[in-house]
């Protein structure tokens, strides 16, 4: 039986981590999304947020469900104002679509995390989920200008707005971009946008150790390159490059990087259109899309060339191996580790005792429930978590909303 | 203030750091918004952190609200004291405390000026990309409370964007730190609410600032058109093109002209002017430098300048920078706007406004930062003529409600502060406000921390926003306005 909202007794097929909701919703509206939680908090009801459910296996294990609520049924593109450069998406919009939409015009939500096909603006940005060409763009938490939330008492409220330039209230979208749907449901989000690029190219350059990479990355930035990507990854070890620009200046901006490589003693190649599109999957698949531990691992710039010689001795000491991409300037690493979990726990707590609090961080994204069990998924969030379960407390005060899942367990 | 509060606060901190001699307090009486004025309980300027957390304690512990206030260049109000609190001034907090360049990252104090911290740097070939036009002398800590932006924050983005942490003390005067020097720190992204929060959740006591690596390529076009709608439309054409410069300005015939009066730039004689500025790698500036060339003709455009060198591209962004300072040469008084709406929408408001203008009879210059849409309409008015102030602000509060017709904002980079608060539930519902208020008590329970700002209150909004005059360094020509 479906009710207005959608809701129905959850069954075999809608388990998540082999838990089978209690109840489902798949709200067709931000008043149908307010119903469900005013619902859910008349019941006393915990509500599990899923968008494409893509990451619904990060966090800490799921012991029961009373409501898994899909934002499938809010998947439009509600307003692309192309000539401001800005557009709303409703939550359960998977970026291909909005991107395909956004297309028409010669512009885009210049996000490219992974999975792109199933995964949603909401759930993109309930984790601040960036890929390669943050390098240029930003991350959600960067480009995301309005939101419209459902809170867990099932009011809704706005903040932002669709002007790219606001600062009228507390930028609650914000604080909402990274929560993990801890703190409210995403309704509908406004970001301001990018023009596609006329043309493209991709330069891959292998290296033959870390200090190479880190030292051609910074060299190539400073002669004035602006990539739009600069990532990492390892087995072999290399830096990649996307430039994204007009054509005659993609070109030039790719030559001038393989020559650099050859004076840094690596070994460019230049990908064709074609060709490169298919390198940019794999990129992403080696990672995101085989089995293994995800982890996050964020560092000092200055720092990458002695974290990633420092991991690689300490995967190999304990037995383990992993598979690693990320976006070198920045310095922000995605690893897929292999190996027993134990071992896995230890390498995760010797990394984050070599972090300074503020200058790097190891957070546990995917894990198994043996690793979970072993290892704070988290790690340290430092003097401010009070204050960060005070907001929880304040906005979902009996946490029902996604609990647990939050930064910290929040 | 009793007596006693303060005696305590000297014995906490110095007597060397509490200002209490009445007549040293009307130093304090406002920032910016100079219409808006109320001489604090007492003042404070601490030199270290730790005397911040003394007198936040002290506050805390008593009851008594503060205010933070850094070079009080805002022009929202939201440096205005409490009259029975305590103001605590950070300009003595002025120290760069790490410049670490390999990192791309700089840490300094709350009092240090914007303009600074691009002075440490430049030798390294870096600056710090945020620029309001007070960055001469508006601190660090004011522009991340009031999220400044700037000219050139259409490719760049605002502070936000270039802040990675923050050492804070809470209203209760735990010291804290949000975000750090990587580039994420997990957990809630508390920076990011605290940026722009208008010094209404912590006082800030020291900041970590992302720094940029100075472009290859910098070119800059003047162009004029006989319209502004012409005007418009080359700004729609650029943005169509797939170009972001990384600024386009626009002013109009009478903020023209005042420019000229005041600081001769060589801006010629029209109904607008489009400054636009390319900046990057070398080919793609050139490249799309021929691209907005074609545009300006396409629209009209006439009386081209291209800065040839550092010298030209100096004088038109003075032409432009001294826009609202220069006002006071072709009227006694002028109220100033900061609205924002979609950037499409340019040509109707533009329209409403001057109909506004004919049927007041008040003339109303315009600049703004047209790529984002970010309008500061300049409305000129005689205190002298009974009544006009007061028709001056029905006028400038006219404009904001068009703006907020086309789905715009209330305030694009001046801030709500005491100025626009009574204006919020134009914008947002009890229920969107409702939500930034459980933000607000999560970090300030007490509602010690800078009360009467941002959100509209009674005892706020029973007052009227008053008009707008030179801030005392504005007319002694240290400041300028965006």
């Amino acid at each position: 039986m479906h009710d207005a909202e959608g809701r129905r007794a959850g069954g075999a097929a809608d388990a998540v981590d082999g838990v089978v909701p209690r109840w489902v919703a798949e709200p067709a509206s931000q008043e149908g999304v307010a119903r469900t939680l005013t619902q859910a908090a008349a019941d006393g009801h915990s509500v599990l947020v899923q968008g494409g459910g893509t990451k619904l296996g990060w966090g800490p294990r799921l012991e029961t469900i009373d409501v898994l609520l899909r934002t499938g049924r809010l998947n439009e593109v509600v307003a692309h104002r192309h000539g401001d450069l800005t557009a709303t998406m409703q939550a359960g919009t998977t970026l291909a679509a909005t991107n395909e939409r956004l297309g028409q015009y010669r512009q885009w939500l210049a996000l490219d995390p992974p999975d792109s096909t199933r995964a949603t603006v909401g759930g993109i940005l309930a984790t601040n989920d960036a890929g390669p060409r943050r390098h240029r763009h930003g991350a959600p938490r960067d480009l995301i200008i309005g939101m419209t939330l459902v809170r867990a008492d099932g009011v809704t409220a706005q903040s932002g707005g669709i002007v790219v330039k606001n600062v009228a209230g507390y930028d609650v979208a914000r604080l909402l971009t990274g929560s993990f749907g801890s703190l409210g449901v995403i309704v509908d989000a406004t970001f301001k946008l990018a023009p596609l690029a006329d043309a493209s190219r991709t330069v891959v350059v292998e290296l033959s150790d870390a200090p190479l990479v880190a030292a051609y990355a910074t060299d190539l930035l400073s002669r004035g390159s602006t990539p739009a990507a600069i990532e990492l990854a390892t087995d072999p070890l290399r830096v990649i490059l996307k430039f994204e620009s007009l054509e005659s200046v993609t070109a030039g901006q790719a030559e001038e990087a393989m020559a650099l490589a050859t004076s840094h003693g690596g070994v460019g190649q230049l990908l064709d259109a074609d060709a490169q599109d298919q390198f940019w999957t794999g990129h992403e698949r080696r990672v995101f899309a085989e089995e293994g531990t995800l982890l996050k691992a964020v560092v000092m710039p200055a720092d990458l060339a002695s974290s990633l010689s420092w991991l690689d001795e300490a995967a190999a000491s304990r037995g383990l191996s992993y598979v690693l991409t990320g976006q070198a300037a920045l310095s922000v690493l995605h690893l897929r580790l292999m190996g027993p979990a134990e071992q896995q726990a230890a390498l995760v707590s010797a990394w984050r005792e070599r972090l300074t609090l503020g200058r790097g961080s190891v957070v546990v994204r995917r894990a198994s429930a043996e690793l979970k069990a072993l290892t704070d998924v988290w790690g340290p969030l430092g003097d401010t978590f009070e204050v960060m379960r005070e907001v929880k407390r304040r906005f979902d005060p009996r946490a029902t909303l996604n609990p647990g899942r939050g930064p910290g367990g929040l | 203030m009793t007596s006693e509060f303060i005696d305590e606060l000297e014995r906490r901190i110095g007597s060397e750091a509490v200002v209490r001699d009445q007549g040293e307090l009307l130093t304090y009486e406002s920032d910016g918004l100079v219409s808006h004025r109320s001489r604090p309980g007492v003042a404070v300027l601490p030199q270290t952190v730790e005397q911040v957390q003394a007198v936040v304690r002290a506050c805390h512990e008593a009851d008594v609200p503060f205010v933070a206030r850094g070079q009080g260049t805002g022009l929202s109000g939201g440096a205005l004291p409490h009259p029975e609190g305590v103001l605590i001034v950070m300009t003595r907090m002025n120290r760069v405390v790490e410049i670490d360049i390999p990192n791309e990252r700089v840490t300094v104090e709350p009092g240090v000026m914007n303009l600074e911290v691009t002075r440490q740097v430049a030798p390294h070939g870096y600056y710090y990309a945020p620029d309001p036009s007070s960055q001469v002398i508006c601190s660090i800590g004011g522009n991340l409370a009031e999220n400044s932006g700037g000219a050139h924050c259409l490719k760049y983005g605002f502070t936000v964007h270039h802040v990675l942490g923050a050492e804070a003390v809470l209203p209760d005067g735990t010291l804290v730190h949000v975000g750090g020097a990587a580039v994420d720190t997990p957990g809630l992204d508390l920076l990011g609410v605290l940026v722009g929060s208008e010094g209404t959740l912590a006082v800030v006591t020291k900041v970590t600032l992302r720094l940029l690596r100075r472009p290859e390529s910098v070119r800059t076009l003047l162009a004029a058109f006989d319209s502004t709608d012409d005007a418009g439309n080359a700004v729609s054409d650029v943005i169509s093109a797939g170009i972001i410069p990384a600024a386009i300005e626009m002013m109009d015939r009478t903020t023209i002209r005042a420019a000229e009066a005041a600081v001769q730039p060589g801006f010629p004689d029209a109904e607008a002017v489009l400054i636009v500025e390319l900046d990057g790698h070398q080919a793609e500036v050139a490249a799309q430098f021929e691209q907005i060339e074609a545009i300006s003709a396409k629209n009209q455009g006439w009386g081209v300048q291209v800065a040839r060198d550092d010298a030209q591209r100096g004088r038109i962004w003075m032409g432009r920078k001294a826009a609202f300072a220069a006002m006071g040469r072709v009227s006694p008084s002028y109220y100033v706007q900061d609205g924002v709406i979609p950037r499409s929408r340019l040509p109707e408001v533009l329209r409403r406004i001057r109909k506004l203008e004919q049927d007041s009879g008040l003339t109303i210059g315009n600049v703004f930062h047209a790529g984002d849409g970010n309008l500061h309409p300049l409305v000129c008015y005689d205190d002298a003529v009974d009544g006009q102030a007061e028709l001056a602000e029905q006028v400038a509060s006219e404009i904001l409600s068009y703006c907020l017709d086309v789905g715009g904002s209330l305030t694009g980079e001046h801030g709500i502060g005491a100025d626009k608060a009574c204006h919020m539930p134009k914008m947002f519902t009890d229920d969107d406000l409702a939500t930034m208020q459980r933000v607000r008590v999560a970090f300030d329970p007490k509602g010690l921390c800078n009360p009467d700002k941002l959100f509209p209150t009674p005892r706020l909004c029973g007052e009227v926003p008053g008009p707008y005059r030179a801030h005392p360094a504005e007319a002694a020509g240290l400041a300028e306005r965006v």
